[in-house]
C-alpha cells in the first residue's frame, strides 16, 4: 500500500538578493515497510524535500510553490496547521540532520524525552521516564538513568544524534524520515541503530526515507534509491540495479568517487569535476550539463524528464519491481560507467 | 609555513611520520562533573579523557577513531585549550599549552585551529559568511598579510569558499541559508583561511557526499604538502581515515587502545576492539554480505569504567581465551609491539598474524585464536 506520495514538488527560498530553486519538481512514492534511500551532492535539496513533506520549511523564506504531498488520504500540502501538528511525530517523524536545531538547549535530555512521550502517548510522568531510560539504552547510551539529567551540550555529538533517533523511534511512526541519522556514529553503534530502524520497518511496517552520504549504508539498508542533483531526481530504481548499472552521468561519477576499505591502490580520490550548480538561476537545460562529459548540444537547451532506461517499459514506482529510470538524453552504458567517461567519438550521439 | 614562528623544519610530505613532534600529550585527563536532582548535587565524574599519551609529528595526519562518546572531541578541545585538563600536560613545540599568555596566546590561537564537529553551533547565526570567516582574519591582521584591508579579506574569503566547493557569492548569505554539508564547509574554510599550522579537524567531512568529500580530503592533503600542515583528524568513516592518515589512534572509553602507522593498522590490527570496528564497516557493494563482529555486553559508562582492561566487558577475544583473570584485574599497559605499533591488550600476540582486514571484512575467514570459538555472526 502506498503511504506517502510526492508529486511535482517545488520549493523556493526567497533570500535578500535572490530566489533559490531548491526543489524543482520532485515525484516519488513510498510503500508501507519500504526503505527508500535519498542520495546526492551536498546542497542538492534532500533536506529541503524532507522539510517540505513535514511542512517545516524555515519561514518566511521557504515556500512550497508547486506540487502536492499526500499521506494516505490526507493532502499534507493543504492540511490546516493544527491537523498537521497532530500527524507530525505520531504518523510521520523526522530525525533532523543537525541534532542541535531540534534539541532544546535549556531542557535536560530526560525532560525532552519524557515531554515528547507524554504529549503523544498518554503516559504518566513515571511511565514516560521509564520508557525514556529504555529508549536511551536501546540506542546505546551507557547508564542512561544517570544521564537523564544532562543537557544536550553535555552529550557528545553522536550521543545527541542518538537522543534524536530515540525520540523518533519512541512514537513508532508510519513514515520515518531520517536525515543523515548516523553521520556522527562509529560503525559499531551505527550498525546497532540501523538494526533498530530495520526492526521498525519489519514490526510496524514503517516506511523509511533514509538520507545519507554513506553509500555503504544505502547498499545495506535500502531497497530503492533516488539520486538527486540540483533539486531534481535524476535517477531512480532498485538499489541493486542502480549500483550495478548506473545510467545517469552524475550517478556514475558519484559511485566512482567512493573510497573503499579494501582499496589498496591508494590513488588520489577522484571528485566530480566542475563547479556546483547555481541554484539561484532557474534551470533551463539539463542541470548537470556544465559538468557532464557526455554532454551534447541538446542537453544545454532541453531538460530531460525521468524516463525508463529501457524505453517503453511500464512504470512501477515502488517496491522491489520498481522501474529503473533516469533523466538523461545520453545515458551511460555499463562499459562507460566502468570507464567513467563516454566511449563514443566526440560530437557523435550514442 | 608562513609566519616568523614557523619552528623547526619538520618531516615533509615524503617523510610524514618521521618529523619532530609538534604536539605532545602526556597522561592527559579531562573529567566532567555529573550533577543530579534539583539541587544538582555532584554525583561523580565523566572521565571523558582518562590518561592519554601520544605525540603528533609535524606534517603528519594523525587519525583518531573510536566509539561515539569515547572522548575524541574532548581530547582535541583540551589540546586547543578550549577545555581545562584535569591532569597531565599537552605541549605545543615543547611548551605546555596552559602557559601561553597574552600575545603568545593570541598567536597560538591562530596557529592551532579547529573544525568543529557541530557546524551549526559554531557559526554565529547573525553574521553573513563574509564576516564569519573575515572576523578571524581581522583579529589576526598584520602588515604582512594585510587582512585588515576589506578588499584583501574579501578576496581571501572568496578564494577559500571556492577551495571547499562553494560559490564565491555565498559570502553574502547567513548560516541558516545553507544545507548541512555547505555549513560544514564554511567551518573548514574558516579554519583554513587563517593559515594555521595545526588543525584539529573533528569529523570535518561527515556531512559531505563522497565526491565533495574527496575534493576536501585532497585539499587538506595538498595544504599539508605545501605548508607542512599537521592534522589531528577525527572521523568515524574508516575508509576516510585510511585514505588521509599517516598514523591512526584508536580510542576506547577515554583511553588509547591502539596506535600504529595506517597501513600496519589496517593490515594487522592487534586490539580486539579495532578488529570489531573494522569488521562493522558497511560495504558499498549491495551484493557483499559481510561478517560482522557484534560487540555484546553493555556499553560501560565513562563515569565508572570497568576495572582491569576497560574493554573486558565486551571483548570477544577474552571470551575465546576462556576469560583469563588478568583482563578483569590488570589494566593492560599501552606497549610497543614493533614498528611504532602500540597496543593495550594483554593478549595482542594471540591474535593470529594472518588476521588481516581482508580476512576480517572478507566473506569467509573469521579472525580467530587457536582453539577459539567463532565470535563472528552474520550481519543481515
Ligand atoms: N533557508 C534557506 N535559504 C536559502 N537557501 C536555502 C535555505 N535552506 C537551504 N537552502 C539552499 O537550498 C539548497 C538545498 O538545500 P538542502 O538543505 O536540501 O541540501 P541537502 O541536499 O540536504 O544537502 P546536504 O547534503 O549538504 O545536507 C541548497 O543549495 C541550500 O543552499
Ligand atoms: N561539557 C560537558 N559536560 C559534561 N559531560 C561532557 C561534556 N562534554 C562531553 N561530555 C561527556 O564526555 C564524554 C566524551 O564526550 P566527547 O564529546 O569527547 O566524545 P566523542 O568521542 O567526541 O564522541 P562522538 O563521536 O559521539 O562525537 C561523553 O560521555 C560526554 O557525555
Ligand atoms: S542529459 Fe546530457 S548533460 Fe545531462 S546528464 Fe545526460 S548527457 Fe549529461
Ligand atoms: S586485555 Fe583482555 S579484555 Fe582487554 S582487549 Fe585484551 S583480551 Fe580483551
Ligand atoms: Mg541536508
Ligand atoms: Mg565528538
Amino acid at each position: 500500500m502506498v503511504l506517502l506520495s510526492v508529486a511535482d514538488l517545488e520549493v523556493r527560498f526567497h533570500t535578500a538578493d535572490a530566489t533559490v530553486h531548491a526543489v524543482n519538481g520532485v515525484s516519488f512514492e513510498l510503500e508501507e515497510g519500504e526503505t527508500l534511500g535519498l542520495v546526492g551532492e551536498s546542497g542538492c535539496g534532500k533536506s529541503v524535500t524532507s522539510l517540505a513533506i513535514m511542512r517545516l520549511l524555515p519561514q518566511p523564506a521557504g515556500r512550497i510553490t508547486g506540487g502536492t504531498v499526500t499521506f494516505r488520504d490526507a493532502i499534507l500540502t493543504e492540511l490546516p496547521e493544527d491537523e498537521m501538528r497532530d500527524l507530525r511525530g505520531k504518523e510521520i517523524a523526522m530525525v533532523f540532520q543537525d541534532p542541535m536545531t531540534s534539541l532544546n538547549p535549556v531542557l535536560t535530555v530526560g525532560e525532552q524525552l519524557t515531554e515528547t512521550l507524554m504529549a503523544h502517548r498518554q503516559m504518566t510522568r513515571q511511565q514516560a521516564r521509564a520508557r525514556a531510560v529504555a529508549l536511551l539504552e536501546m540506542v546505546g547510551i551507557p547508564r542512561p538513568a544517570t544521564r537523564l539529567g544532562a543537557y544536550p551540550h553535555q552529550f557528545s555529538g553522536g550521543m545527541r544524534q542518538r537522543v534524536m533517533i530515540a525520540m523518533a523511534l519512541a512514537l513508532e511512526p508510519k513514515v520515518l524520515i531520517a536525515d543523515e541519522p548516523t553521520t556522527a556514529l562509529d560503525v559499531t553503534i551505527q550498525a546497532q541503530i540501523l538494526d533498530l530502524v530495520r526492526n521498525l520497518t519489519a514490526d510496524f511496517g514503517t516506511a523509511v526515507i533514509l538520507i545519507t552520504h554513506d553509500l555503504g549504508v544505502v547498499a545495506g539498508m535500502t531497497g530503492r534509491v533516488n539520486v538527486m542533483y540540483a533539486g531534481f531526481v535524476v535517477e531512480t530504481g532498485t538499489t541493486a540495479e542502480l549500483f550495478a548499472h548506473p545510467r545517469h552521468p552524475y550517478t556514475v561519477g558519484l559511485l566512482r568517487s567512493i573510497p573503499r576499505l579494501d582499496d589498496t591502490r591508494h590513488e588520489d580520490l577522484v571528485p566530480i569535476e566542475g563547479q556546483p550548480p547555481d541554484m539561484t538561476v532557474a534551470p533551463r537545460g539539463c542541470p548537470f550539463a556544465p559538468r557532464c562529459a557526455w554532454r551534447e548540444e541538446r542537453c544545454v537547451a532541453e531538460n530531460p524528464a525521468l524516463e525508463p532506461v529501457v524505453p517503453g517499459t511500464p512504470i512501477v514506482t515502488t517496491g522491489p519491481g520498481a522501474t529503473h529510470r533516469a533523466a538523461c538524453w545520453y545515458p551511460a552504458t555499463d562499459e562507460e560507467a566502468r570507464h567513467g567517461a563516454p566511449l563514443r567519438a566526440a560530437g557523435g550521439a550514442a | 609555513m608562513s609566519g616568523p614562528d614557523g619552528g623547526a623544519a619538520g618531516g615533509g610530505p615524503g617523510e610524514a611520520g618521521n618529523g619532530v613532534p609538534i604536539v605532545e600529550i602526556e597522561d592527559l585527563k579531562t573529567y566532567f562533573p555529573i550533577r543530579t536532582g534539583i539541587l544538582r548535587r555532584l554525583a561523580g565524574y565523566v572521565r571523558a579523557v582518562d590518561g592519554v599519551s601520544f605525540e603528533i609529528r609535524r606534517g603528519e595526519v594523525f587519525g583518531l577513531v573510536g566509539e561515539s562518546g569515547c572522548g575524541k572531541t574532548t581530547l582535541g578541545r583540551t589540546l586547543l585549550r578550549l577545555q581545562r585538563p584535569t591532569g597531565g600536560v599537552a605541549r605545543l613545540e615543547g611548551r605546555n599549552v596552559l602557559e601561553f599568555r597574552g600575545r603568545d596566546l593570541r598567536k597560538m590561537r591562530r596557529r592551532m585551529q579547529i573544525i568543529f564537529q557541530d557546524p551549526v553551533g559554531s557559526l554565529n547565526p547573525r553574521m553573513p559568511v563574509s564576516d564569519i570567516i573575515g572576523e578571524g582574519l581581522l583579529a589576526q591582521a598584520d602588515v604582512e598579510n594585510r587582512w585588515g584591508e576589506r578588499k584583501v579579506r574579501d578576496k581571501r574569503v572568496g578564494d577559500y569558499l571556492e577551495e571547499v566547493g562553494l560559490r564565491r557569492d555565498y559570502a553574502r548569505r547567513y548560516p541558516h541559508e545553507f544545507s548541512g554539508g555547505q555549513r560544514q564547509r564554511i567551518g573548514i574554510a574558516r579554519a583554513l583561511a587563517l593559515d594555521p599550522e595545526f588543525i584539529f579537524a573533528d569529523e570535518p567531512v561527515s556531512a559531505l557526499d563522497v565526491s565533495i568529500q574527496s575534493q576536501i580530503l585532497n585539499l587538506l592533503l595538498d595544504l599539508r604538502d605545501r605548508h607542512d600542515l599537521t592534522y589531528l583528524f577525527v572521523a568515524h568513516n574508516l575508509s576516510v581515515i585510511q585514505y588521509i592518515s599517516d598514523r591512526v589512534g584508536v580510542m576506547y572509553l577515554g583511553k588509547l587502545v591502539e596506535l600504529s602507522p595506517v597501513a600496519e593498522l589496517y593490515a594487522n590490527p592487534r586490539h580486539p576492539y579495532t578488529i570489531a570496528l573494522l569488521s562493522a564497516v558497511p560495504d558499498p557493494d549491495p551484493r557483499v554480505r559481510k561478517k560482522r563482529i557484534v560487540l555484546t555486553g553493555d556499553v560501560p559508562s565513562p563515569a565508572a569504567p570497568p576495572p582491569g582492561c576497560r574493554f573486558h566487558t565486551r571483548c570477544w577475544l577474552r571470551e575465546q581465551l576462556g576469560d583469563p583473570e588478568e583482563c578483569a584485574t590488570i589494566d593492560p599497559p599501552f606497549r610497543e609491539i614493533g614498528g611504532g605499533h602500540r597496543v593495550a591488550c594483554h593478549f595482542a600476540e594471540r591474535i593470529r598474524e594472518e588476521v588481516s582486514t581482508a580476512a576480517v571484512i572478507g566473506v569467509e575467514e573469521p579472525p580467530g585464536v587457536p582453539g577459539g570459538a567463532d565470535p563472528i555472526s552474520q550481519a543481515s
